[in-house]
Order: structure tokens, then sequence, then C-alpha cells
């Protein structure tokens, strides 16, 4: 099929006018290059305390051959990940290096001054500018044939209960933090809360309706009306329940939750679990084509028993490099949350994409990444971006290395990808050349 | 059009009037001459037909020596009614569609019809029908259809069953919850608990001062809150309370500063407004929350400076339906903690107002809609805090422990909600069943709440199922009082079978009536009597009037409220006060306005240098007697004289609508004919007096103005402001007035004391004040009454020397007992 650089060209190619426009709109089977049929979809995933890089990155560039440790769990996916070493976060100004490292990795932007003090620099405030993913979300949102109920969704596992700069990553705005929904069940009421809502509603509705007639049996001539008139309302919200439009979401059963798993430290695995269920669910409803997935925050402290290691992630990760006992140990917190990554992924790539051809994970990019570079330094060098799935035709199962490029340039390769042409996103000074090179 | 709208083009118009009075569109003028009334616009003029179709005959051919009397001056009437009326009248004065469409019904005396009839009856062709012939004719209207006693006999008044009515809808949700929460007494200490730290970190140690701040409004500029304790560069506060809501509505906070502060309103683990990150220059937050009136919620401020140049602190608010920011002060906050109330926030339509009052008597598909939104809304709150309600955490009890408490919980939600216990049937259906339905306690908890408050049981203000026993008199009593459900002291009455006894249930009435609940309430029904219940805000010609500012119109409304909150909450709740009193609440700002001189509150001393003394000061209230000899309480309250004037006019027409429909329970009808009111600028030596009686002087509105009008001018002497005049255009005000009461006799008064003495001595004020009572509190016909108790009603009320508060008690405790 040839491609076509706009809708526009497309129709003149055909000999149509814009007045046949209308006509064409209705015709499903006119697919258009990226904005048609295929459903492309971005997932941003979080870990916080950046990586121990020698048991991270792959050591040549070109075709991933083998994983080292931290990276091991995507073995199955190999020939759909791309690591990007060599992107820096250069965004300055106020706040410490993981409040910039998480309010400036999907804005590209500097912090507003602040009175929020970290452990060194100046005092600052929230981000400056939007994420690319709420960016993208309007884009998508903005269009009829992208828009989604939510557009966008923003999960998190085990977030601290309060806003500040390390706890927020997506902004819909300057100064307008997103809070991530890190509580299985209140996502699952926010995806699913109408359905039950209504199956409670239509459970209840016979016995309303024998109450009104028990009444106005009892009741004389002029008052009856309005009881007959609220029996009618109660008959017809019944039909109105069990018709077809009103079964929206019915064409795939809500997730069941495991009942009582409460938010604390020792249930992160179980979390993750419910909560990357519930993402695949609600990607394969369409409910939403761009995800944030943030595990706890900057400076997160994670202290994974189940791994045998009793420290907090944060604490753990300013060790020193000869301190092997501790690089040991963040070698395998990096690669407990890749396996979140690969359990993802194995779930995108089982579950079939509905209504087209392949699997989700065909259609879906992830992008997993962290505010620093490495731990101890507090470096915003060469952030770990690892991408996997093939929803954006970047040509994957590759290891490629930058000359220390800004990460606006990758955020702009995302938003390209995704069929959202922006010249410039963030502080347009770090926008270089525009999109990285060699992606696809 | 809404109310506001209408009033809103009035004022326009009068503006514009003044400029372009030539180009003005006289449909405009139809819509303010219309809004005067609050009424619909009639489209299109009456009838132009000549009056009558059949010849005048020689009805008034005899003359008699002695006056008829009774039966056969009816007769008389009749046969005249039916020769010269009934052509366009209708034969019962039912109206005639090319004619006359209107139905002859009011309230005006025989002496007033005959007086009308012999003006100008029949149309065109008056001289037809003069003298004995009009009265009557007019007897025998009065008597057959025309008055409110011949309507009540035509269709006896009868109390309709009803549903909840929003008010009620909130009110109950609001205590079917709270009855699961601790019971705090209603806060009475002003201010907030304040706590001041020197670091940024809020522990036992840091804490430096402990005090109660009757505002936050503080100016630290790069001082601190206490320079001997405290350093400038780091420090961190924290208030805590409750806050008091004078009416139902969207209530927005603003937080003023520039550190960081959090602000908790009726949630205490979320914030309202989290500014506690400082970002950029915002120094202005604002966040809306829904809040009931005459509840107490709680409230807490965090705040914190961290090496910023600067330090302040101001917390605001915007009242429903206001238009400025005003301070919260000591007469909004309280120091006392109090439960989170759960307030419902879906929106309903709005209830029934057309015969003048709120009322639950039928049902739409709207309504449907929300009170099953209202219905997920509660289940889903209850079942997201069923640890807190049922007193059942899932940790710390063993699963078959907590379905008991949980399903004890369902049990008193559901009697609660309906008014009185379950029968073991019922609970069997409504509570066991859900519990074995599953899948899980939450679902089963949603379930019990949907069922109940879909239920009629609930909705429905009384169940009719059967003679009334004395839950339902319990639920009579607190509908009228707080539009709410029974207390736990009310509903143990019932069970007792103490309710049979009308003296026990006057003493609940009575102890009920003097609840926050039932304060709020009368606040409501003052708002609505005095109709400024919508568009508080009054706005002024800038050009005459450059001080009266929004900040100044807001200060004048709240002045209202409180002049009405103090009297009706006060020990004697005279009514008689509320229209003689002399002392007016004003604020520094108002007493100048209204150069109350050397009466007016003091200027603030400024001590600490944090600006709070003086913040506090500008937003305080006293009383203070304003122009000794000519104020008589709410007649002329500036507030009120300046929501029923123009602009930059008074408008006797609109305070002589007041006067007559709430002082006097007088009903107007709406224009017969599309008015223009006359531009000031097209008659600039008319005075307001000498412009009105011109406008008004034709045939057609003189049946109405003739009422209207007198009693409207005895306020000539205060202005579109409400301040006092002695002239206008250079000549001297001419304040006198009159009324022709509906015994015929003719009352002559001038200026507001002397109205005020008539108001507060005719039986006519009076009865009109306790039907308009009765139908705001009872929500049903005050006809539907027995006659008797009607006049035992109006009579205790004299006998209690006026006291509103005893009458809202006598009232909900005859309504009870009544045996329909």
């Amino acid at each position: 099929m040839p491609r076509f650089a706009s809708r526009r060209e497309f129709l003149r190619s055909l000999g149509l006018s814009a007045a046949a426009l209308p006509f064409l709109m209705n015709l499903p089977s006119l697919g258009f290059a990226n904005q048609g049929q295929r459903k492309q979809r971005l997932i941003v995933m979080f870990s916080p305390n950046g990586v121990v890089p020698g048991n991270f990155w792959p050591d040549a560039e070109g075709p991933l051959a083998a994983f080292k440790p931290s990276l091991e769990p995507l073995e199955p996916f190999r020939d759909r990940v791309l690591t990007l070493h060599g992107v820096c976060d250069k965004v300055r100004g106020d706040g410490d290096n993981h409040m910039r490292g998480i309010g400036c990795l999907l804005t590209g932007i500097e912090l507003f001054p602040g009175n929020i003090q970290g452990g060194s620099h100046t005092p600052a405030g929230w981000s400056s500018g939007i994420s690319i993913d709420q960016e993208l979300k309007n884009h998508l949102q903005s269009r009829p044939e992208t828009r989604t109920r939510f557009g966008s969704l923003e999960l998190g596992v085990l977030v601290p209960e309060r806003a500040d700069t390390w706890t927020r990553m997506s902004y819909s705005g300057p100064n307008q933090p997103l809070a991530p929904i890190d509580d299985p069940y209140r996502l699952l009421d926010k995806l699913y809360g109408r359905r039950k809502d209504r199956q409670a509603l239509r459970s209840v509705l016979d016995a309303v309706s024998d109450d009104l007639r028990k009444i106005e049996a009892a009741v004389s001539g002029e008052d009856r009306q309005l009881l007959a008139q609220q029996a009618e309302f109660v008959r017809e919200m019944e039909r109105e329940l069990t018709s077809p439009e009103n079964a929206e979401t019915a064409n795939h059963a809500a997730p069941e939750l495991e009942p009582g798993v409460k938010e604390d430290n020792d249930n992160m695995p179980r979390l993750s679990r419910m909560q990357i269920d519930l993402l695949v669910h609600s990607l394969a409803a369409d409910f939403a084509r761009v995800a944030t997935f943030q595990f706890t925050n900057s400076v997160g402290q994670a202290k994974m028993r189940w791994l045998g290691i009793e420290e907090g992630h944060h604490e753990l990760s300013h060790n020193p490099d000869n301190d092997e006992k501790s690089q040991d140990k963040l070698t395998r917190i990096n690669r407990w949350y890749c396996e979140q990554l690969a359990y993802l992924t194995k779930r995108l790539a089982e579950t079939p994409e509905p209504g087209g051809v392949g699997s989700l994970l065909d259609n879906t990019l992830i992008v997993w990444t962290n505010e620093l570079g490495k731990g101890n330094s507090h470096t915003l060098d060469n952030i770990p971006f690892v991408l996997v799935g093939n929803g954006l035709d970047f040509k994957m199962g590759r290891s490629i290395r930058f000359p220390k490029l800004s990460h606006n340039r990758l955020l702009l390769s995302l938003a390209h990808g995704m069929g959202h042409h922006l010249p410039r996103f963030g502080n347009p000074d770090f926008c270089g050349d525009g999109p990285l090179t060699g992606l696809s | 059009m809404t109310r506001s709208a209408t009033r809103f083009a009035a004022r326009s118009v009068t503006r514009f009037a003044a400029r372009f009075a030539n180009r003005l569109a006289a449909t405009t003028f139809v819509i303010a001459c219309l809004a005067l009334l609050n009424t619909p616009p009639v489209h299109g003029q009456p009838s132009n037909a000549p009056a009558g179709n059949a010849p005048a005959g020689n009805a008034s051919a005899g003359n008699h020596a002695q006056p008829l009397q009774g039966q056969a001056l009816l007769e008389r009437g009749r046969a005249i009614y039916a020769d010269q009326c009934a052509g366009c009248h209708g034969a019962e004065g039912q109206g005639h569609a090319e004619h006359y469409p209107h139905g002859l019904v009011g309230d005006k005396s025989i002496n007033e019809l005959s007086k009308l009839i012999h003006d100008t009856m029949p149309k065109d062709a008056a001289e037809l029908c003069v003298g004995e012939d009009a009265r009557a004719a007019a007897a025998y209207i009065h008597e057959s259809f025309y008055s409110p006693t011949a309507q009540a006999r035509r269709k006896p008044p009868r109390v309709e069953l009803s549903r909840l009515t929003v008010r009620q809808y909130q009110q109950a949700l609001a205590d079917l919850i709270g009855a699961f929460r601790p019971q705090a007494a209603w806060p009475t200490a002003a201010g907030l608990r304040a706590e001041y730290y020197k670091k940024r970190q809020t522990s036992r140690e840091n804490r430096v001062l402990e005090r109660v701040d009757p505002a936050v409004l503080f100016q630290f500029r790069d001082s601190s809150p206490d320079p001997t304790k405290i350093e400038p560069p780091e420090f961190a506060m924290r208030w805590n309370g409750s806050i008091v809501a004078p009416e139902t509505g969207e209530y927005e906070f603003v937080l003023k500063t520039e550190n960081g502060a959090r602000l908790f309103v009726n949630h205490t683990q979320t914030a309202l407004i989290d500014a506690w990150v400082r970002s950029g220059d915002g120094v202005e937050f604002r966040q809306s929350i829904k809040l009931l009136g005459g509840r107490a919620y709680p409230l807490r401020l965090d705040f914190f400076k961290f090496k910023e140049k600067t330090a302040s602190i101001g917390l605001w608010w915007r009242k429903p339906r206001r238009t400025v920011d005003e301070p919260l002060t000591d007469r909004d906050l309280r120091t006392a903690s109090v439960p989170e109330t759960f307030v419902v926030t879906t929106a309903f339509p709005p209830d029934d107002r057309s015969i003048g009052y709120e009322r639950g008597a039928s049902v739409s598909k709207a309504w449907d809609q929300a009170a099953t939104d209202a219905a997920l809304e509660t289940a889903a709150y209850v079942a997201a805090r069923l640890p807190e309600l049922a007193n059942a955490k899932p940790d710390d009890l063993p699963q078959g422990e907590r379905v008991e408490r949980v399903k004890k919980f369902c049990r008193r939600f559901v009697e609660l909600a309906f008014r009185r216990p379950l029968t073991d049937e019922q609970a069997a259906t409504l509570i066991d069943q859900p519990f074995t339905a599953g899948p899980d306690i939450e679902t089963a908890v949603k379930r019990v709440v949907l069922r109940t408050l879909k239920s009629p049981r609930f909705l429905l203000v009384e169940v009719p199922d059967g003679p009334p026993d004395a839950y339902d008199i319990a639920a009579r009593l607190s509908w009228i009082l707080w539009d709410s459900l029974p207390d736990p002291p009310l509903l143990a009455a019932a069970s007792q079978g103490q309710l049979s006894d009308p003296a026990v249930v006057l003493r609940h009435a009575q102890r009920m009536a003097s609840d926050p609940r039932a304060q709020a309430k009368l606040a409501d029904f003052f708002r609505q009597w005095l109709r400024i219940d919508d568009a508080p805000d009054i706005a002024k010609d800038s050009a005459l009037f450059p001080e009266f500012s929004p900040v100044l119109a807001a200060d004048l409304r709240t002045s209202v409220e409180l002049f009405v909150e103090r009297i009706v909450g006060g020990e004697a709740a005279d009514f008689r006060t509320l229209l003689t009193a002399e002392s007016v609440p004003l604020t520094p700002r108002l007493a100048a306005f209204y150069q109350a001189g050397s009466n007016a509150p003091p200027a603030a001393e400024s001590t600490s240098g944090d600006g709070l003394a003086e913040a506090l000061a500008a937003a305080t209230f006293r009383d203070v007697p304003l122009d000794p000899g000519q104020r008589a309480g709410l007649l002329t309250h500036p507030y009120l004289l300046s929501a029923f004037a123009y602009t930059a006019t008074s408008s006797p027409i609109h305070r002589g609508v007041f006067l007559s429909r709430s002082l006097l329970g007088r009903s107007l009808k709406q224009p017969p004919e599309a008015v223009a009111p006359l531009s000031p600028d097209l008659h600039p030596q008319l005075t307001t007096r000498e412009r009105v009686a011109l406008q008004t002087g034709s045939e057609s509105c003189r049946s109405c103005h003739n009422l209207i009008n007198p009693l409207g001018f005895t306020l000539e002497a205060f202005d579109a402001t409400g301040r006092l005049r002695r002239e206008e255009k250079g000549r001297p005000i001419d304040d006198s007035g009159m009324y022709f009461s509906r015994d015929g006799e003719e009352i002559r008064f001038r200026g507001a004391r002397e109205l005020a003495r008539f108001l507060t001595t005719t039986t006519e004020t009076r009865d009109a004040f306790v039907e308009q009572l009765y139908h705001y509190w009872v929500k049903q016909p005050y006809r539907a009454a027995a006659e008797p108790e009607q006049r035992r009603l109006r009579e205790r009320f004299a006998a209690e020397n006026f006291s509103i508060r005893s009458l809202v008690a006598t009232i909900a405790a005859s309504y009870a007992c009544a045996s329909n």
C-alpha cells in the first residue's frame, strides 16, 4: 500500500475533494497511515533511584545478543526490545536532581522556583510545562477516530500519599501535576464502577416497584397519580438498564480483583500484578491509548523483603560502587522492576488486538525509564530508556548508543511516532535537530 | 426568564434609559415592568372587543330607598353579572378565551371591588354599572368565586401526597449518615485553635505558641508571627476548628499566600486546597465545595514558610451566588472540632414553587434520575467508609463478627431512613437477602442503601397506608422543623407512646425549634419572604454612587442577614421588632457610606503589626443606630431599599409590591398590558413619585397600583441606595401614603415609622405572616387545616408576643397532631 504524508494528499490521489470527505469518513475500509485502523498505544513505566550501569546496559551497539542481569527478564522478548544509551536529561534550574529527574522527565522543561527543598540545590515547585503523555492524550482526544473514554490513565504502585515534586511525573499543564491512582480497587471503580452500579441498581428495582404497588393500593384518587408516575419511571429505568446501548463495555468481562489487598510495602508484588492486569484490561477495552505507570516515587523507598533485601531502595542507591553487596542488591531491585515490565509485556503479547490483527503488544510501545542515570552520583546523564513492543514502528531488537543527546529529542520521537508531529517539546533549547534519528 | 435575570434586565434598562431613552425598544420595557411582579410575561394585549355583548339593559333602573342587604343584594348582583359581565368574564368568573382570558380571583374587599366596578366596568361603558349596582355585582362576585374563601369553598384545599423536596433529601441524608458518627455539641466558641512552630516540621518540640485566632488574615512580611520565639526564615502554623455555613450552596474557599499551605474542609483526609508546593508566582488558590446551611464542618489549615523572603496567609471565601470574596472571621469560625457531614453533591431539578412555596407534589423523570444518582453516590460513600460507620474494621474483626456489625448498621440505617422500626418480614427482605446474595459485604451494603433510598418509604414525606401513628407524628415534626429525619429523643418518645399527648408533641416541637437546623430554615424562610433569595449582590449607578462598591454591597447583604438573625435568634424573637428596630449592623465601610456619624464603630487599633486587627475590624459588624427617628427595621434596611430600587432611582413600585405581598399578604396579578416605565430623563421635572403616578394612572393599572403605589410612596425618603434624603430635585419629599384594608377601611400614614406602626398593629400583617410561615414550613396548604385551627394559630401568635420561634413550634405541633 502506498504511503501518503497526509490525508489531503491521499484524497487528492483519489481525485476527491474535501466535499467528498463526509462520505469517505463513513467508510471504515479506507485506512490512513498512522491515523486509521492501527490503534497505537504508549505506556511509560517509571522506577526510581537510577540503575547499576554495568549490570544494566548492553555492552555493544547493534543487534541485541544478550542481556545484562538487570534486563534478563526481557529475554523472551529480545527481538522486541530497544535500549537507548546516551540520552540525557539536560534540563537544569531549580530543584535537586531527584526532583528535576522526575519533574522534567516527561516535560522536558524547568521546574518553577518554589518552597520544596531537596537534598541539595535550590528549593523548587512544580514543572512549568505539560508532560508528553498528556500532550499525546490531548492530541488523540481531539480527533474522533482516536478518541477514547479516558484518553489516558495514570497508574502507580505504592505512590506515597502526598503531593510534591518527587511524587508526580505527569502534568496536564504548568503547575498541574496529575496524581496516579495506586489503589487497584479505586482504579477498578474508575474503570467499571458505572457498570457495577447498574447491576446493583437493577437488582433492587423489582422490590421498589413492589413497594410502590403496595402503597398505591392504600392511597385514594388524586394522590395515586404521583405514585403511578413514579412507578412508570422505575419501569423506564429498568428498560434502559437492560437496553443494548447501555451494555457499554459489555464486550468483555470486568476483571475480578482479589479482595482486601492492602497498600503496604510487602504487598508490592501483588499490587503490581493487579495494576498491570487492570492496565491490560483497560487497553483491551480501549479505555485509553496512553498510560503512565509509576512505581513508588522519585527517591522511592521500597523495601524488597521478598528478595531478601531489608534496606530501603533509596538509601541503598547512595552506597558506593565498590560496595559489592549493595550493587548486587540494586541490580536485583532493578531486575525485579524489569520482571514487572516483562509481565506487562507478556500480558500484552498474549492479548489479541480487539478488532484487529496480532496482539496488543504489536500496537503498543512501553518506555521503561527512571529519574536518574545512576543512584550514587545522581547523574541525569544516560537516563535508562528501555523500549519494548511494536507500537511505534521503531526497529526493535537493538541497542543504540547516542552521543549524550538531550532527552527532549526522544520525547519528540515518541510524539512523531504516535502521529503527532510537534516541532518542539518542552524547552526548545534542548530540542536540537528534532526527533532522534535512527530509531525506525 | 429567571427572576434574577428579569431583575437585572430591569436595572440595566434604567441605566440605559438615562442615556438612550429614545432608542429604547418598548419590548425591553415590557420585561422590566413584568419583572416587578415577578410573573411570566403576557404576550399580546387584552382584547379590544367592546365590553359586554349584551345591551346594558335596565338593571340600574330602580332606585332603592334602603341599601340592599344579604341574599337580596346577592340576587341582584347575580342578575347584573349575568347581564353585563358574564359575556367577557364567563358564567362563573372563569374568563373568556376571546375577551378576558383570566379568572376573576383575588383578595380585594367588596368595597374595593365595587369602587373598581363603579369606576371602570363594564369596559368602555363604565357608566352602565355604578353605585348600588356596582356594589351588588361586587358582593355577588366576591361571594361566589372571587374571594379566597369562595375559592376554598369551590375546591377545598387538601393535604397532598408529597415526595421529599431537594432540601429535605439533602438534610435527611446528612443526618442519616451523621447518626453513625460521634454526636458533637453545637460549637459556640468563635475563632480557630492555632499552633505556631519554630520550624517547618510540626513536631511537639517545635511548638512555641498556642492561642485562638479570630481569623487567618496575616501579613508577616519579612518578620515572623512572634519574633521573640520564632525566627523569620522558617516556621509553620496549624489552625484547627470548624466552620458554620449560613446557607446551602457552593462555597468557594480562597487561600492567599506566597508560602505553602493546605486547607481541609469537611474532609479530614483529602485537602480541599493543596498549595503545599509553592511553584512560580501563584499567590491565590481557590476551590469550591458544597455545604448545607446551618451546619458546622471540620476545618484545618496547615501553613509553612521556608526561606521565602516574606510570609502571609489569608483565608477567605465566596458564599453561594455572591460576586465578591470575603474574609472568614469569627462570625463563621468555631474552635470546636466536629465530625464530617455527608453532603450529597448530585444536582436535583429545583422544586415546584409555583404557588409560592417549595413542595414535592409532583415527580419528573429528571427528579427520578437525580434521586437514583444520589442513591448511588450515597451507596458509594457508605461502602467506602464502612469501617468507620459500622465500626467494623476488616483487620480487627473475624469475618462473621464483621458481617454481624455491618448488618446491624444496615438495619439501623433503614429504620432511620424509614423513620420507624422494621417488621421481621421487612428485615428479612431488606437486610438478610442482600447479604446472602453476595458476593461480598460492600456489594450487599450498596444494595441495602440503594434499595432504601429508592424506596417510597424513604422518598415520600408520609406513607399514607393507614391512620397516622406515633412515628408519623414524629416524622411530621422533624420534616416541618428541620426538613430532616427525627432524632433519637423523638424516636424514643414515639416508641414509648408519648406522642399521643399533644402537650408532649408541643414540648418536642419547642425543643426542636431552638436547634440550629430550625434556625437555618428560618433564615432560608426570611430570604424568600424578603424576596432576596437569589442574585444577592446589588450594583448601583457608579456615576451617582461611586462609593457603592461590590464590597460594600456584600457587606450590606450580610447586614440584612445579621439583622434578621439577631432578632429571630434572640430570646423574644418578636416579629414586630423586625419592623421597628432602629439599629442596623454595620461595618465601618457601611457606617461611613450611610453617615452613621458619631455612632460609627471606632477605627481599628493596630497592635500586632501582622495586619490581623485591621483586617478584622474592617469586616466586623456592630449594631449602629441609624438616622434617629427615621428608620423602621426591615422596612428601611438599606439592603432592601437598595434591592427594591433601580440603579439610579428609588422604585416605589418594587417597594410597594414587597409591602403588599410579603407584609400584607395581598395577591397581585400580572400587569394587564405591557407597560414601559417612564424614563426619568423624559420627565426631568417630575419627582419619582410624580413619575410613577403618571405612569400608572390609566384605568387598567389602577386596580393594582392603587394598592401598590401608596404603600411604596411611604419609603420615598430613601434613595436608590437606601440613604436618607430630605428632598428630590430640589423639592421636599412627599412620603405620605395610604392603605385600603380588607375590611374596606382607609388608613393614612406618612413615612416609614407610621407605616411600621400600622403594620405592627393590624391583624392583616399578622395573619399573612402566619399563613406564609405555615406554607414554607409545612409545605401543605394552610387552608387545608381546619378553620378553627387556623384561628387558633393566629391567636396564639399574638398571645405569645409574636414570638416567631413559638409560632413555628405551634404550627409544627398543630400539623403533627392533625387527624389526617
